[in-house]
């Protein structure tokens, strides 16, 4: 062609693609739907995670404020209060005092669930150089006198207050732990013009009184904030203040707070991440699928244009063109519906965090523009990609070739067999990039193995297409004769079929992968919860980080618990937390115990030698804190006591999942010595066997009561496992959202390449009906096509679901988290995705089945 | 001597604006240092359960030097004028307030429920360096963070202490150690005297009753050691100055005393080489003139007093300075005649600026006394409190 002409040529195209699309609109919009949905689902978990990052940023820094330093306490009821006095009688200043814990109130509105707000204790009179805007109610305009003397008074910004629809002046409820307390809103914070609203919202402010009466946590602070001045003079000041610190408690610095936070929730928001690019995946299927389509569709105009003297690269650039076009309003369409899915996500992951972190709660969704350049950009991006192989296609059949299908479904089987050898190769990355330390290359892992899987799936379809061809063989009748076309189908019309049944086998095996992820860990939760909790009764302080009133008489404590008729053995337990001064360990929790081989399962390690080396004073780590820490069984952790710095070796390593940063057992005796501490932070009271329920409340009744001024909290085993079951639905909660929101992407993909495939066979039907098909048999055809494409997905899908769950379990948990889990395949997982899949694919087939039933034969023909 | 308002004024701008909680804080602060409003938050607000100073009573020491609680505000005010050997001159102002928030406290089971809030001045004026630094210190009365007990003698704000620096049986009272540190790098303050008592406590007023406004109650029970001996030493900014000189402890305590036509008050402690001193105080109402309480007592060497009334008096103002800091603009000097003792005084501040910038702003500083006792040149130091002066010159925000 020359130069000259090409420009003629360019419109024509544009014209052509413009009049086919719109004759198509159900194609159309299937793929812009696809392009949308992806997008979407990648947007809105950007955006959930952002926001909860930010909102833990802010909460953290509205908590902290402007301290340098913090001087915590390594027992979970944190520091004497008694330290404060002594810090500002020793001129340390500015000092503020500080309870955090986390309320639970229930708006008033009928029907609000109750929201974690967290609580902050403050001393007004300390507060000005921390927390400006906490620090100004000192400085006027709320009524002090109330805030301070009044028992429960509080204040709120005004839009939590009117949220929760309490007024100024008014009592309302608040849990703390098992505490029901009331308490006063006396005034609301407004934060001055120019200071984030956000940095305030959701903190429920009160006196230190207040707070530890409240908490139920008297005597003790959870830190005090400092701010030490820079450079030599702020580490003179640093030196004077450790020297002023009691054995337990150290100064460290603030910042670490929120690395840690962010930290904590890393691996947690990563996950998040990796399953909506899955989602993406799906997606980037489903465009290409149509964008194939597209092309196939219309080889005899294209070539028909190729004849014309159209250019290749005109062609190429006209398909690019058509899929520049959906992606643009796909992707526009997606970060609208991100934003508002990510409204409702950004609430199941602050949820999240708030059962296993710490209280957050996010209100604001954050709108960083980074996040929608990043859309635009996966979205185009992604729509390009998956049409740049189907326009080099479009490009790449001589002009008469074009006019020829047979070529084209020749060549679809050369692309069969390079696609099967390209996904042998993507599993053999993947297999090769396995052993990678590091939860990116597991991501790797994950997608090597999906799109290897992936394209292996349409070979795997027509062997599946030929035995079922050969096992109808011999059968006559109706059936025999449609299946048997039906299944040469699935083959014959692999150019369009191949990549619909990838698409589908991508999304269903994710399903199921993510399915028995799930159901595997929470069966093994289960049965960790029933192993592990073996005394009948849990009492401990009412609220989680109180102090327990019997902190300082631990042993007429036990010794009052031990006296209740009915109680057989008491249990103390012992939480603290421990410096170390290995590399990234910061501060390891501790649990001291009395060992009990029959609760812990030994993971690593000779079960024997490993209780033999507990009751030495070696330590037990749990797998996240082995995983954490780069422990193995007889390593060496070296831990800050009250004796200084000590190695523990560490004697094994034992199934837990309580927390995700990992706990060390220590041997309750060993511990009390070591750390000079004998408190206790939880009791299990062990009942005579077989204790009725009846018992087991009568004795949970005189535990409530056995200290009015500070009530403990019991729990019973069956209520502790119910609650830890509740909190893990909850977390799971949204990868349940996004496995749905994959599986409705993969839905779709189904949908649009049937529907694509069948309206594009008008003319064969029209064939098959002038030969003396029935309108009932066109139907029954094209059901029995769609139907067998729909079931060889759902079932090539549970292998690859299978070793998807796998991934997830072996690789991707343990590495994020070191929890090791015992797969549990549940049949419903596998039977719901060849559900799902048929029934995309039967849906898929309605429209076009009553469609060509419809058309006459002759019309159909006339197309020719 | 009426330094209640300055309390109230303080405290008033913490807690004196319930019912204004949802306002803008600027707003707020502005009002807080709106005199007419403290004032009538002030006199206004619940004086339930609380003690009125009705009569005059029987003062009982060492007991009185500790905390009244029965009575809603109280305070321990130490001013002086020390000097180093070389006769390098300074000034000091170290006072705690007492304020309780009700009659009767709540039963609280956390230690830091509290009933009474401390408010701690302190300020030094470093006359050669012409600096003047002043800090402001609020806590709770609680878990011993602030508070003040009679035997053994302590009055205590985080490092701010005066306490009683004996011990044994008899526990006297004084000597007393008075200590404070505050700010940070250039800023950095510090004083640590040893205080003698050096008189008996003086009663101000009627036996000690000091009315301040015309109804009933109005009034405090009013002492003071006006020339303690001090000596000791401040450090600002890593120097020390071992210094020595003169003290003066003002003690008052009292539920209500100003009217809502009192504005402010001018009000003078003299130390007069001669060894008398003299108490004045002028309470400024809202019409310009001072309001009848207006009084002063002159103390003689042997401890003998004389109650000095306003009509008794020649009082003016010579110059005026206006803070740049503030704007507002205070009497800068005064001459003082008292006819009937034949005394003639002129008064001048030892620096411009000594105004303090805290919640509550007012100038308070270390004079110089120049005049006559019948004919014969006389000279001494002193203190001065002003009050009333900002708000009027700060222009309504």
């Amino acid at each position: 062609m020359s130069r000259r002409a090409s420009p003629r040529h360019a419109p024509l195209l544009a014209r052509a693609s413009r009049r086919h699309l719109l004759r198509h609109p159900w194609q159309l919009a299937l793929a812009v739907l696809g392009v949308a949905l992806g997008v979407a689902v990648f947007v809105s978990i950007d955006l959930a995670n952002q926001s909860a990052k930010k909102a833990l940023s802010l909460s953290l820094g509205a908590l902290q404020g402007k301290a340098t330093h913090e001087i915590v306490a390594s027992a979970p009821e944190g520091i004497p209060e008694e330290l404060f006095v002594r810090l500002v009688r020793a001129g340390v200043r500015p000092a503020a005092p500080v309870i955090e814990a986390t309320a639970i109130v229930t708006p008033k509105a009928r029907g609000a669930k109750p929201e974690a707000l967290p609580l902050l204790g403050i001393d007004p009179f300390s507060e000005a150089p921390f927390r400006p805007a906490v620090g100004r109610i000192a400085g006027g305009g709320l009524d002090l006198k109330t805030f301070l003397t009044v028992p429960g008074a509080c204040l709120l910004a005004r839009g939590t207050a009117g949220r929760l629809g309490v007024a100024v002046g008014k009592r309302f409820a608040a849990r703390f732990g098992t505490f029901e307390r009331s308490l006063l809103l006396s005034g609301l914070l407004e934060p001055a013009p120019g200071e984030g609203s956000s940095s305030l919202s959701d903190l429920l402010i009160c006196d230190i009184a207040t707070a530890q009466e409240a908490t139920g946590r008297l005597g003790h602070l959870t830190r005090i904030d400092l701010v030490l001045p820079e450079g030599a003079a702020g580490a003179r000041e640093l030196t004077r203040v450790r020297t002023l610190l009691p054995a337990g408690v150290q100064i460290q610095e603030a910042a670490g707070r929120l690395r840690e936070g962010d930290e904590m929730t890393r691996a947690f928001r990563m996950n998040l991440k990796a399953l909506s690019l899955l989602a993406l995946v799906c997606g980037t299927f489903l465009i290409y699928n149509t964008m194939t389509f597209l092309v196939v569709e219309r080889r005899r105009l294209l070539g028909l244009l190729r004849a014309l003297g159209a250019t290749r690269r005109e062609i190429f650039r006209g398909v690019l063109g058509e899929a520049a076009a959906i992606g643009a309003v796909g992707t526009l369409l997606g970060l609208v519906a991100g934003v508002v899915l990510g409204r409702g996500l950004v609430r199941l992951v602050a949820g999240t965090i708030n059962d296993l972190y710490f209280a957050l709660s996010v209100r604001d969704l954050a709108l960083p523009p980074w996040t929608f350049v990043t859309g635009i950009a996966v979205g185009l991006g992604v729509t390009l990609l998956a049409a740049l192989a189907p326009a080099i296609e479009a490009t790449g059949t001589p002009p008469q070739g074009a006019m020829v299908r047979s070529l084209l479904e020749a060549k679809s089987g050369r692309a069969l067999r390079r696609a099967t050898g390209a996904g042998a190769l993507g599993l053999a990355l993947g297999a090769l990039v396995l052993p990678v330390p590091g939860l990116f290359a597991s991501f790797v892992v994950m997608f090597c193995a999906i799109i290897g899987f992936a394209l292996l799936a349409p070979g795997a379809a027509v062997l599946l297409g030929r035995a079922l061809r050969a096992a109808l063989g011999r059968r006559a009748g109706r059936v025999g004769w449609i299946g048997r076309m039906a299944a040469t189908g699935l083959e014959r019309n692999l150019s369009r079929t191949g990549v619909a049944v990838a698409a589908l086998v991508v999304a269903v095996s994710v399903t199921v992968g993510v399915g028995a992820m799930i159901a595997s860990f929470r069966g093994s939760v289960e049965r960790w919860l029933d192993r592990s909790l073996t005394a009948d009764l849990y009492v401990g302080p009412a609220e989680r980080e109180a102090g327990f009133v019997g902190a300082s008489r631990p042993g007429d404590l036990i010794a009052r618990l031990g006296a209740i008729p009915g109680v057989v053995r008491v249990r103390p337990l012992r939480r603290a937390e421990a410096a170390s001064p290995r590399k990234g360990a910061g501060t390891v929790r501790l649990i001291a115990v009395e060992g009990d081989p029959a609760a812990t399962v030994i993971r690593q390690g000779n079960v024997r030698d490993a209780w033999a080396g507990f009751a030495r004073g070696e330590i037990l780590a749990s797998e996240p804190l082995a995983a954490r820490l780069g422990l193995r069984v007889g390593s060496s952790l070296p831990l800050a006591t009250a004796e200084g710095v000590k190695p523990f070796r560490v004697a094994g390593i034992y199934l837990d999942y309580a927390s995700d940063r990992g706990i060390a057992m220590i041997d309750g005796a060993h511990y009390r010595r070591l750390w000079r501490d004998d408190r206790v932070s939880g009791l299990g009271l062990d009942l005579a066997q077989g204790a009725s329920d009846a018992e087991l409340e009568r004795v949970a009744a005189i535990v409530r009561t056995l200290d009015p001024e500070a009530p403990l909290g019991v729990r019973s085993n069956k209520e502790l496992r119910r609650r830890s079951l509740v909190v893990f639905d909850r977390t799971f909660k949204i990868t349940g959202v996004l496995r749905f929101l994959a599986g409705l992407v993969a839905f779709l993909g189904v949908l649009s390449a049937l529907l694509a495939l069948q309206l594009e066979r008008t003319r064969e039907i029209g064939v098959l009906r002038a030969l003396g098909m029935t309108t009932r048999e066109v139907g029954a055809l094209v059901a029995a096509e769609t139907g067998l494409l729909g079931l060889s997905a759902g079932l090539l899908s549970i292998p690859v679901g299978f070793v998807l769950a796998l991934i997830l379990i072996e690789v991707i948990n343990r590495r994020s988290f070191g929890w090791s889990m015992d797969l549990v395949l549940t049949p419903g997982v596998f039977l719901g995705a060849v559900a799902l899949s048929l029934t995309a694919a039967l849906l898929a087939g309605v429209v076009p089945a009553i469609k060509m039933a419809r058309t006459s034969p002759a019309e159909a023909l006339r197309e020719e | 001597m009426t330094r209640l308002v300055s309390l109230l004024l303080a405290l008033g701008g913490l807690f004196a604006f319930g019912a204004c909680a949802d306002r803008p804080p600027e707003g707020q602060r502005s009002e807080t240092r709106g005199v007419a409003s403290v004032l009538s938050a002030g006199s206004s607000g619940s004086d339930d359960g609380f003690a009125r100073a009705l009569a005059p009573r029987t003062f009982v020491f060492p007991a009185d030097h500790g905390p009244h609680p029965e009575f809603r505000t109280e305070w321990w005010y130490v001013t002086g004028n020390l000097a180093t050997a070389e006769g390098r001159p300074f000034g000091f102002q170290w006072t705690i307030f007492r304020q309780a928030l009700a009659s009767r406290g709540a039963a609280r089971a956390s230690k830091w429920g509290a009933r009474d809030v401390y408010l701690g001045h302190f300020a030094v004026s470093d006359v050669a360096g012409r600096h003047f630094r002043s800090f402001e210190r609020f806590r709770r009365g609680a878990l011993g963070l602030a508070g003040a007990s009679a035997v053994p003698f302590k009055v205590a704000l985080d490092d701010w202490v005066l306490e009683s620096g004996a011990t044994g049986e008899s526990r006297p009272t004084w000597p007393a150690s008075l200590r404070a540190t505050a700010g940070e790098g250039e800023e950095r303050t510090a004083i640590d005297l040893i205080l003698e008592a050096g008189t008996p406590p003086v009663l101000q007023g009627d036996r000690g009753l000091s009315q301040k406004s015309a109804a009933p109650g109005n009034a405090s029970y009013y002492y003071s050691l006006p020339r303690m001996s001090a000596r000791g030493e401040i450090r600002i900014d890593g120097t020390r100055f071992a210094v020595s000189g003169l003290a003066w402890l003002d003690r008052e305590w009292s539920t209500s005393s100003l009217s809502p036509a009192q504005i402010g008050w001018d009000w003078f402690a003299l130390q007069l080489e001669d060894g008398y001193e003299l108490m004045l105080y002028r309470l400024r109402q809202r019409d310009g003139g001072a309001s009848p309480e207006s009084r002063g007592t002159l103390i003689a060497p042997d401890g003998s007093t004389r109650a000095i009334e306003w009509r008794d008096l020649g009082f003016t103002e010579t110059a005026t300075w206006t803070s740049p800091k503030s704007g507002a603009r205070y009497p800068a000097a005064w001459r003082l005649r008292i006819p009937g003792e034949r005394l003639d005084l002129t008064i001048r501040p030892l620096l411009a600026d000594q105004e303090l910038d805290g919640t509550f702003r007012y100038w308070e500083g270390a004079v110089g006394v120049t005049g006559s006792r019948e004919g014969r040149p006389l000279s001494g130091k002193g203190y001065v409190e002003l009050t009333g002066y900002a708000e009027a010159a700060a222009p309504p925000r």
